[in-house]
């Protein structure tokens, strides 16, 4: 009796997930950026009403919703550009908005930044250097994400974790440079140059 | 050595108001200049060691130093003897522990940082000998490679993300609440109105308590005035496990038929998991009688394992039991350090006090957000983390690739001793480290210890699950009873030292005078 219990919860939670996933993977309009109204509509509908029972999905869910395509009108108040420099130098321009987190963000575009405990504050991987006129705007670190931080190979006095950076209006222009290592750099060989 | 457990205490970490200075600064900087420097040894085309050239501790040598040196009940300190004797590297090869052992804080971090995907913690062989002989399935400690990274993904949401452990700040003060209530009455039965006799026992229950209410989502009753049978029975399985648990590792397989041992810690293990699996079967029942009424299910951690359809049942179980056991012990020892600590500092403790009721006017209960702007209470629990750190010795099993550390190459499925004790005493990393000195912590500007040095949770992805938990549990814990009481040490007692039963624990019943304060003060 008490499997049954589980196994009809399990089924509930999956009838709900079932409802999501479509959407976020396969449509898509949405990751080429050309949508209809209907389409645009009926994506944020599926995402919205879930997400408020979902809890375990709320991050996710708003990382994703955030994404989705407005109307021009109000699309331009809430875009922040921010340019991601890869581990070869490479410059990627990234068109966000506001409430986008650089980790997730980075995963969107394809960008090589690690976030190996999933945003829970356990790593340092998902490490970044932030330009320095855009650093004083982020909110201090709490002292755990200062915890993190010491723990990161080649700190530097512009440190911070990309899972706990929250874009807003006045990061816009905002640089964002990958270490040229995270966890393995002794395993990869690699020699980063000294400062 | 090869045993090795899971981390659950912890510190709270919070908001730090002040901006770093230049010192501190500098000091970020010169901790990345040293992992350059590391690197730079590996491009001098040095001809590399092998295991081969390591000093080699045997049974016997092992045997003789723990029974005629004296370290059987204080294996930690053996940590320290054997660094002098054999340096930072060695390798040990004494019944069932096998491994290099790493007592460097140097060698601690190039070795962590070269962690795998799914890193291993090593053979868990003492704990999933358990596991196979009763078809339970393995948990967050005991499971390794994808199923484990599995694992952990689910059994992070709720626990390790910081915005959900703030969620249990009202269940974890409730418990607290019932402590002190607790508190109240213990120093009312003694001699002199305001002692608590065998303080380990009192937070020991506190801890279970708390832990028991997250997980089981129901209160087990450890804070009554009598507990009830099963939980004392819980309570009892859980400490013959430890102590049996070095006899097992010490001791060769074959001994298992003739002495005792062996099967103590089977009994122990039986204890354990049958406690978990009836908390779970009830919050099982429970759900299941709400379905049938068409009633929402809510929740919290439990109720979300259960319903999320990731975990079988057979895995809740593993899973829930394991993380229980580990939030007990290692929370309630690092309460009584820090309680004994405290009691012997008064400067301290006074200090603690002041920076207490300067965020909590009145008669106010602390919120988990309010703890996470006291920086010197956060960093009380750091220190005495660091000087008895919970569980001394981890363990790390390179599984897919050879590895370099220090000047020595290893081959693939290599297993490394991680020797915290010896690290966190380390005088190079920690100047006078045998004193309490909380204020090494705070980011003030000051120049802060090798961060590696002390990590009482583990580092990367692999850290304990619980320590978001353990944290609020302790934080909020000795924010409240510091509000209303001065510790001061019971002078009957004299000096405590610590003793290894996997866990760091005091070697004598420690009692403290919870000595009132005057309203006025606050």
């Amino acid at each position: 009796m008490a499997a049954a219990a589980a196994v009809r919860a399990g089924v509930n939670f999956t009838q709900r997930l079932n409802r999501i996933s479509p959407v976020c993977r396969v449509c898509p309009l949405l990751r080429l950026n050309r949508c209809t109204g209907a389409a645009v509509r009926r994506a944020v509908d599926g995402f919205s009403a879930p997400s408020r029972r979902l809890r375990t999905s709320i991050g996710v869910c708003q990382s994703e919703d955030s994404s989705a395509p407005e109307e021009d009108a109000h699309a331009q108040e809430h875009i922040v550009n921010v340019v991601y420099i890869d581990r070869s130098g490479r410059r990627i321009p990234v068109q966000a908005r506001v409430g986008d987190n650089v980790l997730y963000l980075a995963h969107k575009h394809g960008i090589d930044l690690e976030g190996a405990c999933e945003a829970s504050l356990a790593c340092s991987t998902c490490h970044v250097y932030v330009s320095s006129g855009h650093y004083d705007r982020l909110p201090e670190p709490e002292e755990r994400e200062d915890d993190m931080l010491d723990m990161a190979p080649l700190l530097q006095e512009n440190s911070r974790l990309g899972c706990q950076i929250i874009l807003t209006p006045e990061l816009d222009g905002m640089e964002l440079t990958l270490p040229k290592v995270t966890r393995n750099f002794y395993v990869d060989g690699h020699v980063p140059k000294p400062h | 050595m090869a045993v090795s457990f899971a981390l659950s205490s912890a510190e709270r970490l919070g908001w730090c108001f002040l901006r770093p200075t230049t010192a501190a600064t500098g000091f970020r900087r010169a901790a990345g200049n040293s992992a350059a420097a590391s690197v730079s040894v590996q491009d001098g085309h040095r001809k590399l060691k092998t295991e081969a050239d390591l000093p080699e501790i045997k049974i016997f040598t092992m045997l003789y130093q723990m029974l005629f040196k004296g370290y059987l009940n204080s294996v930690h300190e053996l940590q320290l003897y054997q660094k002098q004797v054999y340096g930072p590297l060695w390798k040990i090869n004494a019944g069932n522990l096998q491994g290099i052992s790493i007592t460097s804080v140097e060698l601690l971090e190039e070795l962590l940082r070269k962690d795998e995907k799914y890193p291993c913690r090593g053979y868990m062989t003492l704990w999933t000998e358990h596991r196979d002989l009763r078809g339970i399935s393995y948990g967050p400690f005991t499971e390794e490679g994808e199923k484990w990274y599995k694992l952990r993904a689910v059994l992070n949401k709720r626990m390790l993300h910081p915005k959900d452990s703030l969620q249990y700040g009202d269940v974890v003060n409730a418990v607290i609440t019932d402590f002190i209530k607790r508190i109240y009455y213990l120093r009312e039965m003694s001699p002199t109105g305001d002692l608590v006799s065998n303080l380990t026992n009192e937070l020991y229950r506190f801890s279970l308590e708390g832990i028991a209410s997250i997980l089981f989502e129901t209160r087990i009753g450890c804070l009554e005035k009598e507990i009830p049978a099963e939980t004392q029975e819980f309570i009892n399985s859980i400490a013959q496990m430890f102590t049996y648990n070095m006899h097992v590792a010490l001791l060769p397989n074959w001994t298992r038929n003739y002495l005792p041992f062996w099967q103590k810690y089977i009994d122990g293990w039986d204890g354990i998991f049958k406690f978990g699996t009836k908390m779970i079967n009830l919050k099982m029942e429970a759900i299941q009688t709400r379905l049938d009424t068409n009633q929402e299910v809510a929740g919290e951690y439990l109720t979300y394992l259960l319903s999320s359809g990731k975990m079988s049942c057979k895995d809740v179980y593993g899973s829930v039991s394991e993380v229980l056991l580990a939030g007990v012990d290692t929370t309630s020892n690092t309460m009584l350090w820090a309680l004994y600590l405290l009691s012997k500092d008064p400067a301290a403790q006074e200090t603690l006090h002041q920076e207490v009721t300067k965020v909590l006017k009145g008669d106010r209960i602390p919120t988990a957000e309010e703890v996470n702007s006291m920086p010197f209470l956060k960093a009380v629990i750091k220190e005495t983390l660091r000087l008895y750190p919970v569980v001394p010795v981890n363990s790390r099993l390179i599984a897919e690739s050879e590895v370099i550390i220090g000047e020595y190459l290893f081959p693939k499925k290599t297993t490394f001793n991680l020797f915290h004790y010896a690290i966190s005493h380390d005088e190079k990393v920690f100047p006078e480290p045998q004193k309490f000195k909380p204020e090494r912590w705070l980011r003030d500007g000051r120049t802060r210890p090798n961060p590696f040095g002390s990590i009482p949770f583990g580092f990367g992805v692999r850290a304990c699950v619980g320590r978001r938990i353990a944290e609020l549990e302790m934080h909020l814990a000795l924010a409240r009873l510091i509000k209303l009481f001065e510790m001061r040490p019971d002078p009957t007692v004299g000096e405590v030292k610590a003793n290894f039963r996997s866990v760091l624990v005091p070697n004598k019943k420690v009692n403290l005078h919870f000595v009132e304060r005057q309203k006025t003060e606050t």
